[in-house]
């Protein structure tokens, strides 16, 4: 309606009818903040607005709409005029008989809890979608991906944590040709048994610490705390069995896009794309762990088979992991095993027992060559 | 500044700003949008932020008329989607500079990290100009222009010298940073000025700051410092003639984070008996030989699940709990001793303002909500 040109209005309200109120309506027509103090006058189909006995517009009640307003007052919007035109009701007499006229300014409880109820369900349909995603499509999506995924990709992801890892352990690698020599064979003759054409490259870090692991793209670190722990050639053999499997598996190309799938999706559930907060965490550590196990159990039947191809046995593997690790079940660790990204232990170990052979294939390492590799760090 | 304030403009029309909300409506509001934000995984927070504002702002007023705040949670939302759509690819982006650069020099991705923060300036910026564009006073809006990223790389160079001179230069940077703001602030074709400077600011605090090194001195300094920063800022704001003065005083908000601070205090206790009763349960259901049986690694998976399901739970209340007492102290509180400290001069420059500008989008408001950093 036109706010904006004032018209006469037939027969001018006498004062009478309109009882001077305490409490005047204001107007604002939404044009500048001027007040326009008006008064209503109700008609069939809508409010006019008069202004000193002009009528500076006409309100269909059809499209009156509740504003928000301060305590008391009724703030009323009109769908059909300027967006921010206001009309300030303050006499209580007055606002009954506008929403006793109007249905949308009547404050609506029912449609409110629609309304929420609503929201509420399609929440909760977006919550069960993201999780049906994280849970069934993305194990399927990495699994699906992994194999397109171009080997130079791995091998500069491959690169990039080399650089990490040469850093973090101080660049000392151990480099005595004999012990090289032998280590060289060792994973030779591994991979073979294992089918791998991926080109290998290993390094011994010179640390006390007992481990052993993987690099996207074939490389494989071993840490001398844990060759000094080793009593035999197969046990050592067993777990650079078990890092090649990761490697067979392209395990890190599939973890990346699996954590990187769950994380965006879980922070998409809680509002935090960026993964930070605490729940995003707590959730994201169970289903990535859960994943990872799955990882490294596939991992150990690798290493199972490889070794059996060799006629050796996996139960070295086992052993050794027990000594290292110690028994899980108790302790703090223990209390935390559903999380933790192994297997338990004991249960690994017990695989590897139910899979020993007796000894067929020839030792994978002469003794002076596990002397060499032994002393690889001296 | 070019702005000279009519610091005495004789005959001037003066009003004080009333906060006239009642603090149980709106706690009844925020209470009811937690236990809401727990059944919908947090999607609530769109329409409980627009409560809280809608709330906040009907109820102050100036000269009898009070503000109103027109956004809409959908906006909020929209907003968030398109934000989620373009950050997804700036995220992968990321990832893939961020190993390139690992490959060249190990931990050389660091510095990636900073254009997210030049990012949530960005964003911070974008948000003020969403909320001032849903403000309406007396049926005309408040606006701004300015682009986020002019900002943005302002405020990085700022908190880059506020580095460099340990924290000294922060009462500028606050300074120079709000003048940006409101010299790009309109309220129809009123356009804002801010006069606050750097140096009263520094004045104001320093020696609390100083202060803040004695252990515990912190509970007492911050607030105060809160309260000055406060007081400074709004007693800064003009809009064309219309001047701005709070007499807020550095002590009022001490209360209001003590109370924050208690009744986190009290969560924490009643917290710590629930946990006691849960192990209690436990201890019932699967008795002292489960207990053992578990300390022997004979665990079952669903004993874990269901512990790590109650932790999660636990957490979720303490954090909703912890959401109602921030909101109702550190928002409404201080929104509410804020308002009522202020005083408004020279109103009658603006008594015939022309509205001008146009709601804008809620992108910023989306970008702020996924970096984690929305305010309100």
């Amino acid at each position: 309606m036109d706010n904006g040109a004032p018209q006469p209005v037939e027969a001018t309200p006498p004062a009478a009818s309109m009882a001077p109120t305490p409490m005047p309506t204001v107007f604002f027509d939404g044009l500048s903040n001027q007040k326009h103090v008006v008064e209503l006058r109700f008609q069939p189909q809508g409010i006019d607005l008069i202004e000193n006995g002009w009528g500076i517009g006409t309100w269909p009640y059809a499209d009156l709409r509740r504003a928000d307003g301060p305590p008391g007052a009724l703030r009323i919007a009109c769908a059909s005029t300027l967006p921010l035109a206001r009309l300030e009701v303050r006499d209580p007499a007055l606002q009954a008989e506008l929403i006793a006229r109007s249905g949308a300014l009547a404050p609506n409880a029912a449609a409110e809890r629609t309304q929420i109820g609503r929201i509420v369900a399609w929440s909760l349909a977006a919550v069960a979608s993201i999780l049906l995603v994280v849970l069934y499509g993305i194990p399927v999506l990495a699994e699906r991906l992994t194999p397109l995924i171009p080997d130079a990709f791995e091998q500069r992801m491959g690169d990039a944590s080399d650089q990490q890892i040469k850093l973090m352990f101080g660049r000392r690698t151990c480099d005595r040709a004999d012990g090289k020599a032998a280590l060289t064979k060792l994973l030779k003759t591994l991979a073979e048994a294992g089918d791998l054409h991926v080109s290998l490259q290993s390094d011994v870090l010179a640390t006390p610490v007992p481990n052993a692991f993987a690099l996207p793209g074939g490389r494989v670190y071993l840490l001398n705390g844990l060759i000094q722990r080793a009593i035999s050639v197969d046990e050592l053999a067993g777990v650079l069995a078990h890092e090649l499997g990761h490697v067979t598996h392209r395990d890190h190309i599939r973890k990346l896009i699996h954590d990187g799938g769950t994380a965006f999706l879980v922070g998409l559930l809680f509002g935090d794309v960026t993964g930070s907060g605490a729940v995003v965490f707590a959730t994201r550590s169970v289903l990535d762990s859960s994943y990872s196990r799955e990882a490294e159990s596939n991992a150990d039947a690798f290493a199972i088979v490889v070794m059996q191809k060799l006629g050796r046995s996996p139960k070295p593997l086992g052993d050794f992991l027990f000594r290292i690790t110690g028994a899980e079940g108790g302790g703090a660790r223990g209390s935390l095993s559903i999380l933790a990204s192994h297997p338990l232990t004991e249960a690994r170990r017990e695989i590897m027992t139910a899979a020993d052979r007796p000894i067929t294939g020839p030792d994978l390492l002469s003794p002076a060559e596990w002397s060499a590799l032994k002393g690889i760090c001296r | 500044m070019n702005h000279t304030p009519v610091s005495s403009a004789p005959a001037g029309r003066s009003a004080n700003v009333v906060f006239s909300g009642e603090r149980r409506d709106f706690r009844r509001l925020v209470t009811r949008g937690a236990l809401l934000e727990l059944c919908t995984a947090g999607f609530y927070r769109f329409w409980l932020a627009t409560d809280m504002r809608r709330h906040m702002w009907s109820h102050t007023s100036v000269e009898g008329d009070a503000v109103e705040y027109t956004g809409t949670a959908k906006e909020l939302l929209i907003g968030f989607l398109i934000a989620l759509a373009i950050l997804v690819p700036i995220y992968l982006v990321y990832a893939l500079i961020g190993i390139e650069a690992e490959r060249a020099q190990a931990f050389a991705s660091i510095p990636l990290v900073l254009f997210f923060y030049a990012f949530a300036q960005f964003a911070i910026y974008r948000a003020r100009r969403y909320r001032a564009s849903r403000t309406i006073w007396r049926g005309v809006r408040f606006w701004m222009t300015g682009s986020g990223w002019s900002y943005s790389w302002r405020a990085c160079l700022w908190t880059l010298f506020g580095v460099i001179t340990v924290g000294i230069a922060m009462p500028w940077r606050e300074a120079a940073l709000e003048r940006f703001k409101m010299r790009h602030s309109y309220y129809g074709d009123l356009q804002g000025a801010f006069v606050g400077t750097g140096g009263r600011l520094f004045k104001r605090v320093w020696w609390l700051w100083v202060l803040s090194l004695v252990p515990l001195a912190i509970l007492f300094t911050y607030p105060t410092i809160k309260g000055r920063t406060w007081q400074w800022w709004v007693s800064g704001i003009r809009f064309g003639n219309v001047r701005f003065e709070s007499n807020l005083e550095g002590s009022t908000l001490i209360g209001l984070y003590w109370a924050v601070f208690g009744w986190g205090l009290l969560i924490l206790l009643i917290d710590g008996a629930l946990i006691a009763a849960a192990f209690g349960i436990a201890w019932a259901v699967i008795g002292s030989n489960g207990f053992q049986k578990i300390a022997q690694g004979q665990i079952l998976a669903w004993h874990w699940y269901a512990a790590y399901g109650v932790n999660i739970a636990n957490y979720l209340l303490i954090a909703l709990a912890v959401g109602v007492v921030v909101r109702i102290y550190l928002f409404r509180g201080i929104w509410e001793r804020i308002a009522n400290s202020t005083s408004v001069h020279g109103l009658e420059a603006a008594d015939n303002v022309r509205a001008r500008g146009d709601a804008v989008n809620a992108l910023g408001e989306g970008f702020a909500d996924s970096l984690d950093i929305g305010g309100l």
